[in-house]
């Protein structure tokens, strides 16, 4: 078994295939009373997840309410936060900096992802000796089970001294194009380094998915590609690539959605301004993350505070589950398209 | 390059076949001049230049590596081949790539970790030791403690939901369980800072509970649930069809089934889904600096005061900034990365006993 498989639903269309666990029982004809109380406690606890989901959506909207009724829609659009006052009538939160530097990371982190995952699934199914492709399978797989603090950490005292040699490059070269331009001589802690490490901790997910839709491209469809004299490129480009789209946008997705979500790795790699959008200049050292907000904030923060971040938790928590909800749909959607 | 494959090895009918592994072998020349060549510029460039090799590598290797593919294959091989070139080129740098990052995090992890372990360090606590305290007094054993208690309530919890939910999308198959199968694939998208919040709002701010051992565990639960449904979804499903019809023919009620034979046949795998959940979340930092606070000195109790855990005593020290107290984040960082390997090669050996018997 594959340890990221468990992450992603890479079949989706079970109930089109032959399944080996056909439903034996009537729904209501349970016999004895022993069994009535089995299948009841199962099929409560079976719904534990939708409880957990309701649960948070409540809890995170009716404590965060305050907050968020005071700033109004502006919650989301307005770039000042001023907290820890006494009086709290002059305090104003608004997330708009970390809501896109949110994006911004997400977005940067995908873009550098997905041309190395698609690339490595595509070297693992059809191009790598098979003890190859075995020992990078496990290697994917460890790279997926290292702990995000250990991949901060790492990615704090190690990668961001390197990350910073290659940004001063590319301020050097290229420097004249607008999203690369930096004035403050500092090239640490910068959306582009954070976007490196949320990469890399997303390449994983992507390549597994990618690796997995690849691998069920039909033999047919590979021997004519054959017949016709196609190369391995060609093969890859119009039959390959073609067949497993759909799968590889759903794992993006699912990176998508673990990359909006992270918070530690993100809080030691990136600088965080809370009252200027930095839209663009990606090497320069300012940047947002809704996630690592939460924690910078939360130590010191006032009661009033404490609400506008669980109200940031709030549209986090609603962004990532729409993300995964489109994700899961489309891995799915092309999982069935497979199989008609 | 891998252009060219060795020699075609015995086919079984099963395997699958690809078409452009059937090469002529008669390309050794351009073979070693697609080897060769592009080093040799790069070398050139790296000795005649001031230029940074990294940027060289960018800049001069990987384009004379690709253009000499490109060339060698179009004169080689075949013209219709080129795309092929690049293609494996351009994966190749990706597999590299890879493999440098991970070894990266690995060999930091490990050469920097294993100078700070010591029996003291993975058994002494933190009480009295400051940032620039040094290493041969204090550690992580408190912190140790804490996240083995925080992901025992953790699993305590979401065993059970997990392997239920499982039950009833795959066993039970009830109306609803395309519907939960939907809900579990939904929750595996909760950010881990979200089910921190959560907790935090549910249990703290509410004052149910203070900061401990149990809602650090709750918030756990929340991360750990989707991985054990879905991984215990797997397992049950290979569960042989006919146990099951057998034990239906003898007349066992669903309970019995489910309890004395699709369980105990799949317990192995369940125990995978259950190791898989917990290197789900053993590392997840955010969600206990809101749910379990830290602590200094050993806290047994798990359901009063705040507890420490080795990813909170990693963020606790590397925000110091001390050098002595970064070998400490580096050193908890070394246990947290052992017990995760340890939990994995329990799940391999496991798994390999259970495909042998």
């Amino acid at each position: 078994m594959s340890t990221t498989n468990n992450l992603i639903d890479l079949e989706g269309a079970d109930h089109l295939s032959d399944s080996p666990t056909p439903r034996y029982f009537g729904r209501e004809k349970s016999r004895t009373r022993s069994d009535k109380a089995f299948s009841g406690s199962v099929v409560v606890a079976a719904l534990s997840s939708l409880f957990i989901l309701v649960a948070i959506l409540f809890y995170l909207a009716t404590s965060s309410w305050p907050a968020l009724q005071k700033e109004g829609f502006s919650f989301i659009t307005g770039t000042t936060w001023i907290g820890g006052l006494d009086d709290p009538s002059l305090q104003v939160f608004q997330i708009w900096p970390m809501l896109y530097g949110s994006f911004l990371n997400a977005l940067l982190a995908i873009i550098f992802a997905v041309p190395i995952s698609v690339l490595l699934a595509i070297f693992m199914v059809f191009i790598a000796p098979k003890k190859i492709a075995r020992a990078l399978t496990i290697v994917v797989d460890v790279l997926a089970a290292i702990p995000s603090g250990i991949i901060g950490i790492w990615g704090f005292l190690v990668f961001t001294p390197v990350a910073e040699g290659w940004a001063r490059l590319i301020h050097q070269y290229l420097g004249s194009i607008p999203i690369f331009v930096n004035n403050q001589d500092q090239f640490t802690r910068s959306p582009f380094i954070t976007a490196w490490v949320l990469g890399i901790m997303i390449v994983p997910i992507i390549t597994v998915v990618a690796r997995e839709v690849l691998a069920q491209t039909p033999q047919d469809l590979l021997d004519a590609a054959r017949g016709l004299g196609g190369s391995l490129w060609g093969t890859v480009r119009m039959v390959a690539l073609p067949h497993a789209r759909g799968g590889i946008v759903g794992g993006v997705m699912l990176g998508l959605g673990r990359a909006l979500g992270e918070t530690v790795a993100i809080y030691f790699v990136l600088n965080l301004i809370f009252e200027r959008v930095n839209y663009y200049r990606i090497l320069d050292p300012e940047g947002g993350s809704v996630a690592s907000m939460i924690i910078a904030k939360f130590g010191e923060a006032t009661p009033e505070e404490i609400q506008a971040l669980l109200g940031a938790g709030l549209v986090l928590f609603i962004l990532t589950l729409i993300v995964n909800l489109i994700a899961n749909w489309i891995v799915a959607r092309s999982a069935r398209e497979r199989l008609a | 390059m891998t252009i060219v494959q060795e020699k075609p090895s015995e086919e079984t009918f099963k395997e699958p076949q690809y078409p452009w592994k059937k090469v002529n072998p008669s390309t050794s020349l351009a073979n070693s001049i697609i080897v060769l060549l592009p080093i040799s510029v790069f070398a050139l460039s790296f000795f005649l230049t001031d230029l940074p090799g990294a940027l060289l590598f960018i800049v001069v290797f990987l384009p004379v590596q690709i253009l000499v593919a490109i060339f060698a294959t179009f004169w080689g091989i075949s013209k219709k081949r080129v795309g092929d070139a690049v293609l494996s080129v351009l994966s190749l740098v990706a597999f590299s790539l890879v493999i440098a990052l991970m070894g990266s995090v690995l060999f930091s992890v490990f050469s920097r970790g294993l100078p700070a372990i010591s029996l003291s360090f993975v058994t002494q606590n933190n009480t009295y030791i400051s940032p620039t305290t040094v290493l041969d007094y204090g550690g992580v054993g408190h912190a140790l403690l804490g996240t083995l208690m925080v992901v025992a309530i953790g699993m305590i919890i979401s065993v059970p939901l997990g392997i239920a939910s499982a039950i009833y999308i795959t066993d039970m198959k009830g109306r609803l369980s395309g519907f939960v199968r939907f809900m579990v694939q939904a929750m595996s998208g909760v950010p881990s800072i979200v089910a921190g919040l959560f907790i935090l709002a549910a249990f703290i701010l509410s004052d149910v509970s203070g900061f401990s051992a149990l809602t650090g565990g709750l918030a756990y639960s929340i991360l750990m649930l989707p991985t054990v449904a879905r991984t215990a979804e797997e397992v049950l499903k290979l569960v042989p069809k006919d146990l099951r019809d057998a034990a239906i023919a003898l007349g066992s009620s669903r309970a019995r089934v489910i309890m004395k034979i699709v369980l105990p046949t799949a317990r192995t795998g369940i125990l995978t889904a259950v190791i898989l959940g917990v290197a789900r979340v053993i590392g997840e930092t955010a969600p206990l600096l809101l749910t379990t606070s830290n602590t200094n000195g050993t806290n047994l109790n798990p359901f009063v005061d705040a507890v420490s855990t080795i990813p909170v005593y990693i963020f606790q020290f590397l925000g110091s900034g001390y050098p002595t107290a970064i070998n400490r984040s580096w050193g908890a960082a070394f246990v947290l990365m052992t017990t995760v390997a340890i939990l994995f090669a329990i799940a391999r050996i496991v798994e390999r006993s259970t495909k042998k018997g």
